[in-house]
């Protein structure tokens, strides 16, 4: 949709599939730490790596799409702010439908640690702690074998490179919860505590972990630094659209014929990375609807294919680009299943601080669940948009409620007629009559 | 002081408490549940929406626990979307709460309930089961758990770790299925447990000992003070239709004890119900101790005074101020000397509120010019004694009923007290009223005057100490000995 042609060129996947390259011999073969040696002997002050972060136009990958070098810029000036400070590096990616920084972490472990080891700098901090979400065993053992080659080669620890530059980079593994990869949960859990996320203000950069400045960056992210640093900021807004640029690694799963993660420019339209990217519908069947950011940022009518992968379009077409993983459902998928899914998933991972979010995500799962068994009344969809009013946006301490609510609204506007469907025949419509219900399979095996 | 214009109206606010507190300084009622003054705000009920507009940024609904207050800061709490967005939390609240306000011991002070009413939300549009938890799980032995009325506000588990700083509670699992818990289910330990039953704003933490016992609002509350130990905690004792004491809870006294009292106060009071009070007067007659008029013993016990001159008067320590100056002044006019009995101290002194002296007005005393004395030496010196005056609250059992009534009968003993004593020593017996029964002042270890409250009246025949001792100190004072009361002996 996009007037000129995106360039197209693959950098933060393209030692992904070469030998060995989750190696520090293999990654400095391929280039790897020469940004961060440009950093560090090229004459670089801390602001100066912070400014051509912000020039560049980067944004942060986990969601928010919040800028990162401005994010870097609310670190108090350590010369009137002496206190520790810190990086803390979400690598809880537990967001459903995402898995992009897993490919990272697992294939290309050096690159995230390159990018914390020049965010550091850039920050002046000298302790960074890498919180891996628990599951991810092997992200975890890769990228703590990375820190342990770059210790030995000099890369982590002191005097770096030779040079004053000091830094630590700790790894801590999570325990599962969803809830620890909101930012405050996240430094709250880091800190030994429940992932109870935190209010704000005080924001990160003033009260973070350990009450020091403390930024919060997703691996993605931090993966994009080094290659900034090295070609510049220019370089980086030759690709993808001018509010939102660089590369994104896409995550696209369901019904698709080659599901996975894909690099391609921001801007990007989603029927190009549905079609090229993935082959299109599984089975030449046809796009009922999609998620364009994991499960929370709302689904889109299939007919909304021709958006835009960039923050601003998807907002646009009435959702998120979020973490950028796509998933699609093909014209057999029950949207309120879906639904009951995505709503299931927000009652159990609510940390159960704030009232609406701890009773409103279990109001929402029964309903769908009723809605979806066939319970269903007509005035619950009303009830759900109520409801879902009453959640969001900006009536809790962390967007988990948020989270719950945004995609509520969006089934209750595309997939109305399916609900009510669902109400009138007291089953799910696009089950073959005499077919156990998915709830019924779920209780035979449970 | 910080101006902000609230509802309207412009008020001067302290700039270090949240814009809730000055919601509530300034009567606009806001609803809280996790907020509670004595504790940090954590801002999770979410329940204290209301409207902020500040400089040119747009109204905005914000939680006003965790809104600082700011200079011309224009605060609506009943602007529209505030009110609504409240109403939207109550809703939430009430989904899985049982609403079993009919048997709550919490109900008519809880604050889910009240705000429900105030907002009239009767009916629900919840048609899911509720949430089906543990009822009563006992946390120890002082508090028993209610999960399916928690609304996690987290103020208990706040409260063992900001106020007492030690950590004994909890909140276990995650969202819908969080609980309030103790680490391996252990009992709750320590002296101040209590407290979380009145900090909890709904029926989940009620005391054990109050469970079903009465209706809140049948209760008359008296303000008073906790004659426990000298920290004199400003208490409010709560009386079952003039009768019984039901329960005795903090009052919020910023200079003694805050929000907060021990368990070991707060649990003192059945004793106050026990009965087997001294109501009237006793005096010797020829079969024992036997009624008598309460003038025919006020005039005795001055006669006996005077003839066996110089009695040793001993106070109880619970003895008010005013009831100290006048007791010093019938000891000038007899020209004796004044103790009070200084009981053992008590093994719960902590860094906290129980100070371990179990002298309420020790300081009070003191100063007036009383001398403390420890039962044994009270007992050594009732036994070279001629004749001696007991006087207060509890002194006989203070000092040692069985030493008391170990004592010859040439002690010529009267004793002013709340319970008999069978003792051969004691020619007259008059009753006291106890600490629920009279006011007065006591003055605690730090210097503070707290006042003690009628909670309920005294039994018939029992006027107050001062009376009683005004009354002495006028025959004694008035001189000639009134004619002996034939047939009783002196």
């Amino acid at each position: 949709m996009s007037p000129a042609p995106l360039k197209r060129e693959v950098y933060l996947l393209s030692r992904i599939g070469t030998k060995d390259s989750h190696t520090l011999a293999a990654y400095r073969a391929s280039g790897g730490y020469k940004a961060l040696e440009k950093v560090l002997t090229g004459g670089f002050t801390p602001q100066q790596v912070t400014q051509l972060v912000k020039d560049s136009g980067l944004r942060g990958r986990g969601g928010a799409g919040f800028s990162t070098g401005l994010k870097w810029s609310f670190m108090p000036d350590p010369a009137k702010d002496p206190r520790p400070r810190y990086l803390a590096v979400n690598a809880d990616e537990s967001e459903p439908g995402t898995c992009k920084d897993r490919v990272l972490m697992e294939k290309d472990p050096h690159g995230l640690v390159e990018g914390i080891l020049i965010a550091c700098f850039a920050m002046r901090v000298r302790t960074a702690y890498v919180y891996v979400r628990g599951e991810y065993r092997a992200s975890y053992a890769r990228v703590a074998a990375a820190i342990a080659e770059a210790r030995a080669a000099g890369l982590v620890g002191e005097k770096i490179l030779g040079t004053d530059f000091a830094c630590d980079i700790w790894m801590h593994q999570g325990a599962g919860a969803y809830i620890c990869g909101e930012e405050t949960g996240l430094m709250e859990s880091l800190e030994g505590k429940r992932g109870h996320p935190r209010p704000k203000p005080p924001f990160p950069a003033g009260f973070g972990l350990w009450g020091q400045p403390t930024t919060v960056n997703n691996v993605e992210t931090l993966a994009n630094v080094p290659f900034i640093l090295e070609r510049g900021a220019d370089w980086f807004k030759s690709l993808g659209t001018p509010k939102s640029p660089g590369n994104i690694l896409i995550g696209i799963s369901g019904h698709v014929a080659r599901p996975g993660v894909y690099e391609l420019p921001l801007g990007i339209s989603a029927r190009t990375v549905l079609e090229e990217s993935a082959g299109g519908v599984w089975h030449g069947k046809k796009l009922k609807a999609w998620l364009p950011g994991g499960s929370s940022t709302g689904f889109l009518p299939g007919s909304a294919i021709d958006v835009a992968m960039d923050h601003d379009s998807i907002r646009e077409a009435g959702s998120m680009l979020g973490t950028g993983a796509m998933v699609m459902l093909d014209e057999t998928a029950c949207t309120v299943r879906a639904m009951q899914v995505i709503a299931r998933f927000y009652d159990h991972e609510s940390c159960g601080q704030c009232s609406q979010c701890r009773e409103g995500t279990q109001w929402l799962a029964q309903i769908f669940a009723r809605l979806e068994r066939g319970q269903g009344r007509m005035q619950d969809i009303e009830l759900l948009s109520s409801l879902a009013n009453g959640m969001a946006p900006g009536k809790t301490i962390c967007a988990l409620s948020d989270a719950a609510a945004i995609p509520t609204h969006a089934a209750v506007k595309h997939f109305r007629a399916e609900m009510e469907e669902h109400v009138r025949l007291g089953r799910c419509p696009l089950l073959a009559p005499g077919a156990p219900a998915t709830h019924e399979l779920e209780e035979a095996h449970a | 002081m910080t101006k902000i214009i609230l509802n309207g109206r412009e008020v001067e606010v302290d700039p270090k408490k949240p814009l809730i507190a000055a919601c509530h300084e300034h009567a606009s009622h806001v609803p809280m549940y996790c907020y509670h003054p004595g504790l940090s705000p954590v801002g999770s009920c979410r329940i204290c929406q209301v409207e902020v507009k500040q400089g040119e940024m747009p109204a905005r609904v914000v939680v006003a626990c965790r809104t600082p207050v700011a200079e011309g800061m224009i605060v609506n709490t009943e602007a529209p979307k505030a009110h609504e967005a409240r109403r939207q939390c109550l809703e939430f609240l009430l989904k899985n709460h049982p609403l079993d306000c009919p048997i709550c011991d919490k109900a008519g002070e809880c604050d889910l309930q009240d705000y429900a009413f105030q907002e009239n939300q009767g009916e629900g549009r919840s048609v899911e089961p509720r949430r089906k938890l543990e009822k009563r799980k006992p946390l120890g032995e002082v508090i028993v758990l209610d999960q399916e009325r928690c609304i996690l506000c987290s103020r208990c588990v706040r409260f063992f770790e900001e106020v007492t700083e030690k950590p004994q509670l909890t909140v276990a699992g995650l969202g819908s299925r969080s609980v309030i818990a103790t680490f391996g289910d252990r009992p709750l330990t320590g002296n101040y447990q209590g407290n979380v039953a009145d900090i909890c704003p709904v029926g989940a933490l009620t005391l054990q000992a109050f469970r079903f016992q009465a209706r809140v609002w049948n209760l008359s509350k008296a303000p008073s003070t906790c004659g426990e130990c000298s920290r004199g905690c400003a208490i409010s004792v709560e009386v079952l239709r003039k009768g019984e004491i039901k329960r005795v809870r903090p009052r919020h006294e910023p200079e003694v004890n805050d929000w907060w009292m021990c368990d070991h106060g707060r649990f003192a009071f059945p004793r106050l119900n026990e009965g087997g009070r001294l109501a009237g007067a006793l005096a010797r007659g020829a079969n024992g101790l036997e009624p008598c008029e309460l003038e025919d013993a006020l005039d005795e016990a001055a006669d006996l005074f005077r003839v066996h001159g110089r009695p040793l008067v001993v106070a109880s320590p619970w003895l008010t101020l005013e009831e100290g100056q006048r007791l010093l002044a019938l000891g000038r006019a007899l020209g004796s000397e004044c103790l009070f009995v200084s009981p053992e101290p008590s093994p719960l002194a902590d860094d906290f509120l129980h100070t371990g002296d179990p002298c309420p007005n020790r300081r009070g005393l003191t100063e007036l010019g009383f001398t403390a004395a420890p039962a044994a030496d009270v007992i050594a010196r009732l036994a070279g004694a001629e004749s001696a005056l007991l006087i207060g609250e509890r002194v006989a059992e203070l000092v040692g009923e069985e030493a008391l009534a170990a004592l010859p009968a040439a002690l010529r003993l009267v004793l002013v007290d709340t319970h008999p004593l069978d003792a051969r020593a004691a020619r007259l017996e008059l009753g006291a009223p106890d600490a629920s029964e009279r006011t007065g002042t006591w003055l605690n270890v730090d210097g503070h005057r707290g006042a003690l409250g009628i909670a309920r009246s005294a039994p018939p025949g029992v006027p107050p100490l001062t009376r009683t001792l005004d009354e002495l100190v006028r025959r004694v004072e008035a001189g000639a000995p009134t004619s002996p009361t034939p047939g009783r002996a002196r």
